[in-house]
């Protein structure tokens, strides 16, 4: 994919670090004013810890009304009766809503962001366990959940269609019989690259391996659920809408779209968000029914997801069966790659990708490497489990991807007896190939990523726990140590508009910077925040960008009817698009800034030279002749130059030329206890690479939660199912999330490769850790058995899925034989043999 | 949480509570919370009334009294983590306080609710019988005491009468040269195990063992009391081969079902792996001095 532009913003190297990456006193980075490569602190923080964050549930209205979904105990069932009367006897139930009451407003049924077609409640057929049969209103939440069990529904059972295989029998139930031409369970396929050329090297190939691996059904179980509060006002036809929300304006389109209600009368207001992680990017049936009563009653409605109900329900992640291949040659230079999917899309097609790119940016499974053929195959299936297909912490299947080929580069070493490390750098695309063409047709703007991978090890010692890896088998221990590398790449920062979209519209971002007569400013961003800490580092890109303090600077997001369009945060898009237009509004204020430094210098405009370090503008030459930017924006008020406007504000929307690719390299080191199948993290490295840092205090914090996630992905969290399609892993009793008990300490690096492309030079890093992180673990645990011939183990690696991997490969430690005890200087045991 | 409607009454002493839960219908006692909340908020349980024991202060109690450890209703398991006495003598309750649940639930939740909830995933049952402990039950005829062993009839149903109350649970105080562990596998903190043991040995003066009390969580349909492993201990002196027959008659008496904590041979497995650790440790508090040739 590429994009042509003409006026590609030229990445401003003036505040580039030291060669360590690090804030560079010498260059004056940040200028103590909290611009660039500061730690400054969150700004947002102060709410947070005080208890004073306001999230959707926080929100109460006068009259407002509460809603319960009744939902269907049966994975796929046709509705035979509803009977609403006990519910409506209750007192304190307002309305009880079914299919047919929303197909009086036309709201049976909604769009997914993949344009297939959803019931908002069920028409005639369940498709997935806890669907949405049924809605009930009632004047308090306890009231309401009565309510739904006293509604009454038939069911006729159908048989169940879990797995993506099974949905592909030729014999399998129909899921989708509602839709016209649908024969079977079959949604798509897709693929991507050289068949034929990838075919030819493969048959060439000194070496060729094969693996299959299941990237497991993951759910991004943010702490703050699904919910909103919507809220028709029939004096101004106009309904606001409190959601949770990561992309507010694009919500508003499609409330719109969906309801009827002209746009401009409806206000999506996206709160203090607790973690999205993808999850609140689509638009869910309890958004739509809330605001269905709103509007019908003419009272404001609340509805809250239960945490069931949002694991069970809402978006999931990934799920998809891959089998991935590698050609090489004997000394390990790989040639070609080929990849298959079998990918489980739940009951409807809701995939939340870019429309062009139906399995999203699975295409970059090319990873860190410079070879030459690449194919890519896909089938998506619909199944009796809830849609989904959520980017999680990443960038649209760019996680799977990473996964498939940074597996295949270990379980290629294991072949050919080599290093891993050393496979890597054999392969990598080198520093110089930079911008770089994928077989795949994807552009790399910038990396190096040989210099990543030689800090992280360094930092971890590599040498060291290889010559310990050794010695504990040679010892055949109790404890084995195992070694995975991920030297992944990442492909985030979407748009360009013209190759990405959400329903239609063009993913470019947003930002209005107005600077206040008194010298402060506010800046508007189109991207939501759900902890990512867009109110520190944005205000910081402006504070480098105008020399002003990032005290004085206040950013505001998330209310559709004063923040520019935006298409919101998700993909680690924030930084690469919405960070992008904020620094060129910043250049345009300066810009106008000039102009009145002119004025108030009585110089021409040609002759105002502005100073990053001290962030003040001066006449070219007279550097005492200067003013900063306080006085400036009096000036741009109170005493503006006649051949401009008053004032001092400007707008950007960004279109970014291209996507950025962050990379870094992980370093995992486990013990693997061979009595029980145990895995304990001995050591964590994470170097990352995300071009120019703003705020490396954010960035260590984002490494954090993402490397935790990566954790709960590898070694725990799995969404799963019955034969009946009932979910079994639908909470937190059985969705198991980590906790700071699991979480190893972790030791981060990082190296910095600008994006050419990016105003400030930076990329985005929010999910690097999430995406590079499960493949270091799982190689790490492979390579404690890689010995013993142990290509995979299959995720997560639960205790007893690490012990059955261990007896089959024959080293299940008997407990303990080396230990004697002795008895009080008495009588003393001779040791066992072993 | 959005429970179903229920009575909430709050006695302030035992007598009250026994004549309320003697009074009432079916009445479900509320001690920590931490089982029955979750099951109130799923409206898995749905009780008509709910005796909150919470107020009475005569059952907040952890001490040594009368040649028992005794535990009052109200004592937390984090009471029992952060106990110094505890920590000294009774190493299979230290050892298992800190891996009960996660934090918060340490916090609420009590070592008799656990009890009376009788999850045979719960930790303390495995503890009390491999310490031959008792639970002491308050009714309307008065307070009489149940062996641990009598105790557990099924998963979540004891031999209780309903118009009684657990008050109290304890194990004798720790002879001269006793020693105790508790050892548990479970997928994250917070998890319930899917295997636990508990063991506890006393040794006579010659060094060897004159009673063995071991007690399995999670692979049975109650907390199991491993008896054949007992007894081929008995008498005997501790060495690795002795404990390794105790590991593998526990694991044949075992009886797990395969589950999404893993499969039951898996499972079984880990009883004879983790009676082996708990049986090393309890031997080593007991004044055997352990000794590995290999690290």
């Amino acid at each position: 994919m590429s994009s042509e532009t003409d006026d590609i913003p030229v990445a401003d190297t003036e505040y580039q670090h030291d060669d360590d990456g690090g804030p560079d006193p010498e260059k004056h980075c940040g200028h103590g004013r909290g611009g660039m490569g500061e730690e400054v602190k969150r700004k947002e923080d102060k709410r947070f810890i005080t208890g004073r964050g306001n999230y959707v549930d926080d929100i109460k209205k006068p009259g407002m009304l509460h809603c319960e979904i009744v939902r269907s105990p049966h994975a796929h069932a046709r509705v035979e009766d509803i009977d609403k009367s006990r519910a409506l006897d209750l007192d304190g139930v307002v309305a009880v809503l079914t299919a047919e009451d929303l197909a009086a407003h036309e709201l049976a049924t909604m769009p997914t962001l993949m344009d297939d077609t959803q019931d908002v409640l069920v028409n005639d057929k369940v498709k997935f366990q806890s669907q949405e049969v049924a809605a009930v209103i009632a004047t308090d939440r306890y009231v309401a959940k009565d309510g739904a069990e006293k509604v009454e529904v038939d069911y006729e059972v159908l048989d169940p269609v879990v797995t993506a295989e099974e949905a592909l029998e030729a014999d399998a139930p129909l899921i989708r019989d509602e839709l016209e031409d649908q024969e079977d369970n079959h949604i798509f396929d897709w693929d991507v690259g050289d068949k034929e050329a990838t075919d030819e090297v493969f048959e060439e190939a000194d070496v060729t391996v094969e693996e299959q691996m299941e990237y497991q059904r993951l759910h991004p179980a943010p702490i703050e659920t699904c919910g909103c509060v919507a809220d028709w006002d029939p004096g101004k036809d106009k309904i606001t809408v409190h959601l949770t929300s990561q992309a507010p304006h694009a919500h508003r389109t499609l409330f719109s779209q969906v309801s009827g209600i002209p746009e401009h009368k409806v206000r999506i207001v996206s709160p203090d968000v607790g973690g999205g992680f993808g999850n609140k990017v689509p638009i869910y049936p309890g958004y739509v029914v809330a605001a269905a009563a709103s509007v019908v009653l003419e009272q404001p409605v609340k509805w809250m997801e239960e945490r069931s109900e949002n694991i069970q329900t809402t978006g999931f992640a990934r799920d998809y069966d891959m089998t991935g291949e590698l050609a090489a040659t004997e000394d390990g230079i790989i040639k070609g790659v080929r990849t298959d999917v079998l990918a489980n899309h739940g009951a409807y097609n809701a995939v939340a990708q870019p429309s062009k790119f139906p399995a999203g940016f699975f295409n970059i499974f090319t990873g860190s490497y410079d070879i030459e053929a690449a194919y890519g195959s896909l089938t998506a299936a619909f199944t009796n489990t809830a849609p989904g297909g959520v980017a999680y912490r990443c960038s649209f299947r760019v996680t799977e991807a990473v996964y498939l080929i940074e597996r295949m580069v270990k379980v290629l070493a294991q072949e050919l007896d080599m290093d891993p490390a050393e496979i890597r750098r054999k392969n990598f695309i080198p520093a110089d190939a930079f911008p770089y063409e994928s077989a795949t047709g994807w552009n790399y703007d910038s990396g190096d990523y040989e210099k990543a991978l030689d800090k992280a090890l360094e930092m971890a010692d590599y040498d060291h726990y290889r010559e310990e890896q050794r010695r504990r088998i040679e010892e055949d221990a109790d404890k084995l140590i195992g070694i995975g590398i991920s030297s992944f790449t990442e492909v985030v920062g979407a748009g360009p508009g013209k190759s990405c979209d959400i329903a239609g519209i063009e993913m470019f971002d947003s930002a209005d910077i107005r600077v206040n007569p008194t010298g402060n400013a506010v800046l508007r961003v189109g991207v939501q925040t759900q902890g990512q800490g867009h109110e520190t580092t944005f205000a910081q890109i402006v504070a480098e960008e105008l020399g002003m303090d990032v005290e004085n600077i206040s950013v505001e997001h998330g209310d559709t009817d004063t923040d520019p369009y935006g298409l919101g945060t998700y993909g680690s898009r924030s930084t690469p698009v919405a960070g992008a237009a904020t620094a060129v509004a910043a250049r345009k204020v300066r810009e106008k800034a000039k102009s009145i430094a002119a004025n108030e210098l009585e110089a021409a405009e040609e002759d105002i030279e502005w100073d990053r370090e001290s962030g003040e503008f001066h006449v070219a030459g007279a550097p005492d002749r200067s003013i900063t930017i306080t006085e400036i924006a009096a000036g741009a008020y109170m005493n503006h130059p006649t051949s401009e406007e008053p004032g001092l504000e400007a707008v950007n929307y960004y279109d970014p030329p291209e996507m950025t690719y962050p990379f870094g390299s992980y370093i995992v080191i486990v013990e693997v206890d061979r009595e029980t199948g145990e895995v304990d993290f001995e050591k964590f490295v994470a170097v990352d690479d995300c071009g120019n840092r703003i705020n490396p205090m954010v960035i260590e914090g984002q490494i954090h939660g993402g490397l935790a996630q990566g954790i709960g992905t590898a070694m725990m969290e799995h969404v799963t199912y019955d034969e009946n399609g009932n979910c079994t892993g639908g909470d937190f009793m059985n969705y198991l999330l980590p906790t700071a008990n699991e979480i190893p300490n972790f030791e981060t690096g990082y190296t910095v490769t600008p994006s050419p492309h990016h105003p400030i030079g930076a990329k985005g890093v929010g999910e690097s850790p999430t995406v590079g992180s499960p493949p270091a673990i799982v190689n790490a645990v492979v390579d404690a058995m890689a010995h013993a011939g142990t290509t995979h183990v299959e995720m997560p690696m639960t205790p007893d899925r690490v012990w059955e991997a261990l007896d089959e490969a024959g080293l299940a430690h008997d407990p303990s034989q080396n230990v004697h005890f002795e008895f009080e200087g008495g009588q003393s045991e001779e040791p066992a043999d072993d | 949480m959005k429970a179903a409607p229920f009575e909430h009454h709050e006695p302030t002493s035992v007598s009250q509570a026994v004549s309320l839960i003697e009074s009432l219908d079916e009445p479900t006692i509320l001690a920590g919370g931490q089982s029955l909340v979750p099951m109130l908020r799923f409206r898995l349980a749905r009780p008509d009334t709910v005796v909150d024991i919470n107020g009475i202060d005569e059952l907040d109690y952890l001490r040594e009294e009368d040649g028992y450890l005794k535990m009052g209703a109200l004592a937390r398991h984090a009471d029992v983590e952060d106990s110094d006495l505890v920590d000294e003598k009774y190493g299979s309750f230290a050892d298992a306080a800190p891996l009960v649940a996660d934090p918060q639930i340490r916090n609420r939740g009590t070592i008799v609710g656990s009890i009376a909830q009788a999850d045979p995933k719960g930790d303390w049952g495995s503890i009390l019988i491999a310490h031959d402990g008792e639970i002491v039950a308050a009714g309307p005829d008065g307070e009489r005491t149940v062996p641990i062993d009598e105790l557990f009839l099924l998963p979540y149903d004891t031999s209780l009468g309903e118009d009684e109350l657990i008050t109290e649970a304890r194990v004798p105080t720790p002879e001269e040269r006793e020693g105790s562990a508790y050892h548990k596998l479970k997928r994250k903190t917070g998890d319930y195990a899917m295997a636990g043991v508990a063991a506890r040995l006393i040794l006579d003066g010659d060094g060897r063992i004159e009673t063995a009390g071991i007690g399995m969580t999670a692979v049975d349909i109650t907390n199991a009391r491993a008896a054949d492993a007992e007894e081929r201990l008995e008498g005997e002196r501790p060495s690795a081969d002795l404990f390794e027959a105790a590991g593998e008659l526990a694991a044949e008496q075992s009886n797990p079902e395969s589950d999404e904590h893993g499969d039951a041979s898996y499972k079984e497995r880990m009883v004879e792996v983790l009676t082996q650790r708990a049986l090393g440790d309890a031997a080593e508090r007991a004044g055997v001095i352990k000794r590995r040739a290999k690290p």
